[in-house]
């Protein structure tokens, strides 16, 4: 307590000591409650998902983060749209390839898509250890999966169905047959999904082991690559012997021909390049594998996830 | 005895100007940086270790330019602020590979002594990864100082150190300063630099806002009254008696320190006055001394003020 | 040469996670080696298939980029290379030293192994295997080199270096015919024509092309990297 000698004649003895003993106490300076409506454990799944998907695109990041993606939607879109214009001015009346098989020829944009962003979406939680942070909120780590998943699994998606849709429309616009182009606009689109599914899941789960970025764009695309050439030797080896049927089986480690092949096989297209299955009973067990490698994987996401 | 010197520096980044013409001497001894975070004390710091190039200015080292010149590393130690070392090695690996990159002629021994001045023998052989975050700013202090270099730079030394350990470290660079070597090192806590540097420099939002000792800064900054605290055998016939002259500013009764609280604007006249006074009213002075020479004080008002 | 920056290269290149991917590569190469020579026995073609294609156009460019980017990427993200550079030790010397790192694990883990795959599968005949060890020996050290700079340039080293790798040898090497001549893999293959008997390994590019241009692109990195990392900046707070 203090005085100032300009105020109150009425001023107490200087020998008399304040009278109460101070108490301890918290003075309400202005922090207040949040008492309003929480939204709750799915609208933040809801908005992890969104922001992953965005993040994705590089989309409410920097301008630098937004080239690599851009930049493959474009070249995996241009070939679509030169020949839907070829297809136009030329009045073709089929579409040069079948959709399906489109992606089957961009497999590798998809893969280095995939090796680029998978890290992206993963690696920086890793690195500056914020999972404990989302964790101490009501969303738990099968949450976290689930909404990073379908994240990833919804920007390939759209980069995979872009230029089927792309070639669709272009169908549309040369007035090719409408219903023959709707089915295979469909098979397309079941390509797309398969491709999307089975590469998200590979690259999310090898991302979820490294902290370092750029060492899980390598490891998904050394990936790719090596069982690519791999199953290329294996399939070449047994045709050399002979066995041109019996060397599809080289195809199931391969993700890119599995997808490919299964898809040839299920809608009955034209076959072209390795595509194809062993045989009746080698086409349910590409289906089956596809499944259980989405299975898996997701399952070993949620795993590593479970604790941090 | 080394010599720091910034000449007229600034640094931009785009369009952000981290360091606003900044001219100062560090001499030998301990010097303190002193400023906000975000006024530039890392930019000064990286420019002076010649890991940045001023954007104009010259940054020198005893008249040679630091930048682009890798023998200036020979008498420089620095402790960076961040923490990334090489975790897969051991403390002592760590100290060790540093003096074999020195060129020094026996590193295991100059190792052996750097540790032995951080006092990290103990723990020299485990991993650095299972450091604490004080141990790690240790072995960091001592890959600096295996060289015996005469310039030693840190940055933020005291980030997560606990008292014992501040104590040990402040003692440490005081007895650098003691013989001689150019000891720099930046902080915005004041009590660390107010126990160990005599010699601040301050800088806020990139300018250099004053520098020398704090005391003599706070006789320098004249515009703000100084302030006393005064214990006497009759507070309120002192009070009056001074509250006549014009040099005081204003008095306040403290209860609860049982004192006087002066404003003087004339530090001299003040000076001069309170004994004379004092004496003509036959009032006993029991304490008189000045409230706002702190660190603090002084730091505050440069902020606030710039 | 420095010693000490050679060990702590080799130390953090051969940490455990990277170490197993370094590891992993070259064993499977041998693995598949053995099961394709005991299933189709001794078969030119084939060597050549997975000498060149397997080998040579894969698992060496991803070893060099492995390698190379990791010899100083992670010390660059992470600011521990300040340890190296506040030191009376020239760039170049830097440089250099973990340029050779660079190369030696592209030599133990890629060109070894791919000289034993040949041997697995096709013995010492015609050189095949002693033309595609010596080859995959030449690219690993223009691999090594060119990303060693990738990492001193960028953070996002690995990205561009795979970019590079893909779209430049792979697709537009395969497309484009000129851009044949600028790709470090058509030099090594030319080395190999020469090593290995006539007409078994093709290249598209004539030796005393690629000779010259491995030279000028193997010290023309490396110099530029030391260039850059003598001007590495640490901007202000992290």
């Amino acid at each position: 307590m203090s005085d100032s000698l300009q105020t109150s004649p009425q001023v107490p003895q200087p020998s008399q000591p304040p009278l109460e003993p101070r108490a301890d106490v918290i003075h309400d300076i202005g922090y207040r409650h949040y008492d309003g409506a929480r939204l709750g454990r799915s609208y933040a799944t809801r908005s992890l998902f969104l922001l992953s998907l965005r993040g994705s695109f590089g989309l409410g990041r920097s301008i630098k983060s937004k080239i690599l993606p851009m930049a493959l939607l474009a070249v995996i879109s241009l070939p679509a749209l030169i020949i839907v214009a070829v297809a136009v001015y030329t009045k073709m009346g089929k579409l040069p390839l079948e959709y399906p098989h489109y992606l089957s020829i961009m497999q590798f944009v998809i893969a280095v898509f995939v090796a680029a962003q998978s890290p992206v979406a993963l690696s920086r939680d890793l690195r500056f250890m914020t999972l404990p942070l989302y964790f101490s909120r009501p969303l738990t780590s099968r949450d976290y999966v689930r909404a990073k998943f379908a994240a990833m699994f919804s920007a390939m998606f759209i980069l995979t169905a872009l230029p089927i849709l792309i070639m669709w429309v272009g169908s549309l616009l040369a007035s090719m047959s409408f219903g023959y182009n709707l089915e295979h606009f469909a098979y397309g689109l079941v390509a797309a999904a398969l491709y999307a599914l089975l590469y998200s899941g590979i690259g999310l789960v090898i991302a979820s082991l490294t902290p370092r970025r750029g060492f899980g764009v390598a490891a998904i695309i050394a990936l790719f690559l090596i069982s690519e050439a791999v199953s290329g030797i294996i399939y070449g080896v047994l045709t050399v012997k002979g066995h041109d049927h019996a060397a599809h089986w080289a195809i199931m480690i391969n993700p890119g021909s599995l997808v490919d092949s299964t898809v040839t096989w299920l809608f009955n297209l034209r076959r072209q390049g390795l595509a194809g299955v062993p045989s009746t009973l080698g086409g349910y067990l590409f289906i089956a594998e596809i499944v259980l490698l989405a299975a898996a994987t997701y399952g070993l996401l949620v795993r590593r996830y479970r604790k941090i | 005895m080394t010599t720091i010197s910034i000449d007229r520096v600034s640094r931009w980044f785009g369009n952000v100007v981290a360091v606003n013409d900044v001219s100062m001497t560090i001499a030998p001894g301990v010097t303190g940086l002193l400023g906000p975070n975000g006024a530039g004390k890392s930019t000064l710091i990286h420019m002076m270790s010649g890991f940045l190039p001023p954007s104009s200015g010259t940054v020198t080292i005893d008249g040679v330019q630091v930048w682009k010149n890798q023998q200036a590393y020979r008498q420089i130690g620095l402790v960076p602020e961040r923490e990334a070392m090489y975790d897969f090695l051991t403390g002592h690996e760590f100290v060790l590979a540093n003096a074999e990159l020195h060129g020094l002629p026996d590193p295991g021994a100059a190792a052996q002594r750097a540790l032995a001045t951080v006092e990290m023998e103990y723990a020299q052989d485990r991993k650095v990864t299972t450091y604490s975050k004080g141990m790690k700013q240790r072995v960091k202090m001592a890959s600096a100082l295996v060289h015996d270099p005469a310039v030693l730079l840190l940055d933020e030394p005291f980030n997560g150190m606990d008292p014992r350990q501040r104590m040990h470290l402040m003692e440490l660079l005081r007895r650098f300063g003691a013989d001689g070597r150019t000891v720099l090192f930046s902080s915005h806590i004041l009590e660390e630099v107010e126990q160990l540097a005599r010699h601040i420099e301050v800088v806020v939002a990139g300018r250099h806002a004053a520098s020398g000792d704090f005391r003599k800064i706070r006789r320098l900054m004249t515009d703000r009254p100084h302030r006393y605290l005064v214990r006497s055998s009759d507070d309120r016939a002192l009070a009056a008696a001074l509250i006549a002259d014009p040099s005081t500013a204003g008095i306040e009764l403290d209860w609860t320190e049982k004192a006087l609280r002066i404003q003087a604007i004339d530090f001299y006249r003040f000076t001069e006055l309170v004994p004379r006074v004092a004496k003509e009213a036959g009032i006993r002075l029991l304490t008189v001394s000045p409230a706002d020479e702190s660190l603090e004080s002084v730091f505050s008002y440069l902020v606030t003020s710039a | 040469m420095n010693t000490t920056v050679a060990r702590l290269t080799v130390r953090g290149l051969l940490g455990r996670r990277r170490g197993l991917l370094l590891l992993a590569v070259p064993a499977l190469l041998l693995v598949l080696s053995v099961i394709i020579r005991l299933a189709v026995g001794q078969d030119e073609s084939t060597t050549v298939n997975v000498l060149g294609t397997l080998a040579l156009g894969t698992l060496v460019p991803l070893l060099g980029l492995i390698a190379g980017t990791g010899a100083i990427g992670p010390e660059i993200d992470d600011g521990s290379i300040i340890y190296l550079l506040a030191k009376p030790l020239p760039r170049w010397k830097i440089i250099i030293t973990k340029l050779l790192v660079a190369i030696g694990c592209t030599v133990v883990f890629a060109a070894i192994p791919t000289y034993l795959a040949g041997v697995i599968l096709f013995g010492n005949f015609e050189s095949l295997a002693l033309a595609y060890g010596v080859g995959a020996l030449i690219a690993g050290v223009a691999y090594s080199a060119i990303f060693l700079l990738f990492g001193v340039i960028t953070r996002h080293a690995v990205v561009v270096g795979l970019m590079y790798s893909l779209l430049w040898e792979s697709i537009v090497g395969n497309f484009v015919t000129g851009a044949k001549t600028l790709s470090v893999q058509q030099w090594a293959l030319s080395v190999a024509k020469r090593i290995a008997d006539p007409g078994v390994v093709s290249s598209s590019v004539h030796l005393p092309t690629a000779v010259p241009l491995l030279i000028v692109v193997t010290l023309g990195t490396a110099t530029l990297a030391a260039v850059r990392l003598s001007r590495l900046t640490l901007a202000g707070e992290e």
